[in-house]
């Protein structure tokens, strides 16, 4: 049976007799300051996961706590390490996607797009306008289903139960359109270097029409239940801030980075596919607390919207594939490629010598980052907070452990 | 005849005790929230969502494992996970059932070659039912709840067959 | 887009990195240096003019003879991006570079833990994904299962 000195021992807290650096941060136990009538207490060593209902994964959280207030935490990953880099080295270029499909499994589209555009940048190869378009509509339909998981499971950390299921009912629309068009609910298997799986079946366009009339509507409705309320945002307003000058040094990107007030968004500034054709708007927040995270994400949905019906209104004529050979074979180089994904940045560092496997292939998650800021702006919280800031920075486990 | 489900041999009056318990277990499997990867999204919460609905066979999740009967695994187990699959498993009161979700869980699926992967959960814990897929559809998911009630209403029977042979 | 190759050099010699061989290639504009230069080559191009404020990623790549550190930096303010390079030893130890960029904090550590280095100067050098005793899965040498392993579970 072990007890918390012995977890504390083993995750460097309680550094053993005669080992700690002096020239390091202090490590271990600390007794608090002494209080009201010479009280003093010992701080409390919580584990929180891996099996946890609201960690986003299996990730494990040490925090220390003095009460209910946290003095230090540590995150624990690796439970989910399957080896996606190591074995991206011996699978063919174009099956790459397969496993980038299932590092940030939410949204799918987008790790298969970076993984194709770092292969098509290595090989110079130009790709049917109508591809780039399809890839764009599909990027931002799986961008609108992920914000919703995001929002569903963001309610539930904060104790909501009810814009859970509102949030499922409208990502079943979503995945029905997207699993008529690649054949699956999940694994697309749909972004190849060269181009697409395939064009839109027939009808497509009316359902994808049909829903994106009514979905401003709903994304209304969504953000007066949970944002509206006034609960929801006492718990949320002014809590887990990050300020932009740890937004930058920590590497964060995407919603949190814009969050936190630098507008940065890699469609606009480093635009990929066609995204040079679409119009909008990116929204930035100011103070860098969960508010502002939640409402970024909540107009970017909207944002989406507006791009999948220019993409509907612009499709071009064409072919959805330029002609690529069967096993590709990119000359030996070097090339980072990235998108916007659901949750930041997400790039792909190829490093190719000649042959038909990669010979290093490093995914780049966005998620990292976060959880090296999360280690540093946790202190100081609730216990209850610290659910809702990892839920409000909207991390994924499986491209963190990759 | 109606009345026969009243009176008779295997009417609701001469009901044994144990299989009354057999069809409430059957009833309400409550599973323990463990989604460890991409399954968890298609296999606990598209299946507990609003359109394949879980809650109608009277499945649903609960946080701790002390209070769970299922454990569904849902993604690759590697190594620093066994650990934990074996504690969590070790923590749920008997009678448990063990569901093997996706093809990771039950041989290791799309990662096998990996030397940190677990080859299948069943190499840790006893498994009762396997759904294959990647990820497997709710509804395999709830064909698979579905198997396993049969197969509980199946262990039940036998039980009795065997104490009655015995007599 | 691309950083001005003369500045970046002439900023690296400002801080006694005389000579520094910077090229353009297929990735952008990598900059080499040696391991020991890679602190002080970060001090210096965080706060001259080119302002790199944030460190994209680092990772590292086995060539066969020995681990080749790649770090990629971004400028905001100027939309500059710059590769840093340098080459370390098998099971060499590698001098953290958090002081710098904090977000190097868990790549080091995963990158250190995956290819056999060791860490100095790092607040927390353990290991990251995979539990004691694991092999540097990311080396060349590391081989996955083959098909009779998988097949005789």
């Amino acid at each position: 049976m072990t007890d918390a000195r012995d977890i504390a021992t083993e995750v460097g807290m309680l550094a053993p007799e005669g080992t700690h650096d002096p020239g390091l941060p202090p490590a271990g136990i600390r007794r608090a300051p002494e209080g009201v009538d010479g009280l003093t207490t010992e701080h409390l060593i919580i584990n929180m996961g891996p099996q946890h209902p609201s960690t986003h994964g299996v990730l494990r959280m040490i925090v220390e706590m003095d009460g209910e207030e946290i003095v230090s935490a540590e995150a624990s990953i690796g439970y989910l390490h399957r080896g996606i880099e190591k074995l991206a080295e011996h699978r063919r270029y174009n099956a790459l996607g397969t496993l980038m499909d299932r590092g940030d499994y939410v949204s799918g589209i987008h790790g298969e797009l970076a993984s194709a555009l770092a292969v098509e940048k290595l090989m110079e190869i130009e790709i049917p306008r109508k591809a780039d378009y399809l890839r764009v509509l599909l990027s931002e339909i799986n961008r609108i289903a992920s914000h919703l998981v995001w929002f569903g499971t963001f309610g539930l950390d904060t104790g909501a139960m009810g814009q859970f299921l509102y949030a499922m009912r409208d990502r079943e629309f979503l995945v029905d359109i997207l699993e008529s068009i690649t054949g699956s609910r999940m694994m697309f298997n749909y972004v190849r270097p060269g181009g697409v799986l395939a064009d839109l079946p027939v009808g497509m366009d009316a359902q994808i029409r049909e829903f994106s009339d009514g979905f401003d509507a709903y994304l209304q409705e969504h953000h007066e239940l949970l944002g509206g309320n006034e609960i929801f945002q006492h718990r949320v307003k002014g809590i887990g801030t990050i300020d932009r000058d740890s937004a930058l040094a920590f590497g964060l990107s995407g919603a949190n980075l814009r969050g936190s007030g630098v507008a940065f968004d890699v469609r606009r500034d480093r635009a990929y596919s066609a995204y040079d054709d679409m119009e909008f708007d990116v929204p930035v927040g100011s103070t860098g607390d969960a508010w502002d995270r939640y409402m970024v994400r909540m107009e970017e949905m909207r944002q989406s919207n507006r791009m999948i019906r220019q993409c509907l209104d612009g499709m071009p004529e064409g072919g959805f594939t330029a002609k690529v050979p069967k096993v590709l074979r990119p000359p030996a180089g070097e090339v980072y490629a990235a998108v916007e994904s659901s949750r930041g940045e997400t790039g792909i560092h190829l490093v190719s010598q000649g042959g038909d496997t990669p010979y290093r292939f490093h995914y780049k998650a966005p998620s990292l980052a976060v959880l090296q800021a999360l280690e540093e702006i946790l202190p100081g919280h609730l216990l209850a907070d610290v659910v809702m800031i990892i839920g409000s920075t909207d991390i994924m486990l499986g491209e963190i452990d990759r | 005849m109606a009345i026969d489900r009243f009176t008779g041999e295997n009417s609701i009056a001469f009901i044994k005790l144990e299989q009354l318990f057999d069809v409430a277990r059957r009833n309400s499997l409550w599973y323990m929230a463990f989604g460890i990867a991409c399954c968890a999204i298609e296999g606990l919460m598209s299946a507990s969502g609003p359109r394949f609905d879980f809650d109608r066979m009277g499945v649903f999740f609960r946080a701790s494992p002390r209070q769970a009967d299922v454990m569904i695994v849902a993604g690759t187990v590697n190594q620093k996970m066994a650990e934990t699959v074996k504690t969590l498993y070790d923590q749920m009161p008997e009678p448990k059932w063990v569901v093997a979700m996706g093809a990771c869980a039950c041989t290791g699926g799309p990662f096998r070659e990996y030397p940190n992967v677990v080859l299948g959960v069943d190499q840790i814990v006893p498994v009762d039912v396997y759904i294959p897929g990647c990820p497997p559809r709710p509804e395999s998911v709830q064909y698979g709840f579905m198997q396993l009630q049969d197969k509980i209403k199946k262990q039940t029977e036998d039980r009795l067959a065997a104490r009655r042979d015995s007599r | 887009m691309l950083p001005d190759a003369t500045v970046v050099k002439h900023i690296l010699a400002e801080a006694g990195l005389a000579d520094t061989d910077v090229q353009e290639t297929t990735l952008g504009l990598v900059c080499t240096v040696a391991p020991a230069e890679v602190a002080p080559a970060f001090a210096a191009l965080k706060d001259s003019e080119l302002d790199f404020v944030m460190l994209v990623d680092l990772m590292g790549t086995d060539t066969g003879e020995d681990i080749e550190l790649s770090y990629h930096l971004r400028s905001f303010t100027r939309d500059e991006e710059l590769h840093v390079k340098c080459t370390v030893a098998y099971d060499a130890e590698i001098a953290s570079v958090w002081n710098a960029y904090p977000s190097a904090l868990m790549p080091e550590r995963e990158t250190a833990e995956l290819l056999g280095l060791t860490l100095s100067g790092h607040p927390n050098p353990k290991r990251l994904l995979t539990v004691d005793g694991v092999e540097p899965l990311l080396r060349k040498s590391s081989l996955i299962r083959t098909l009779q392993e998988v097949r005789e579970r």
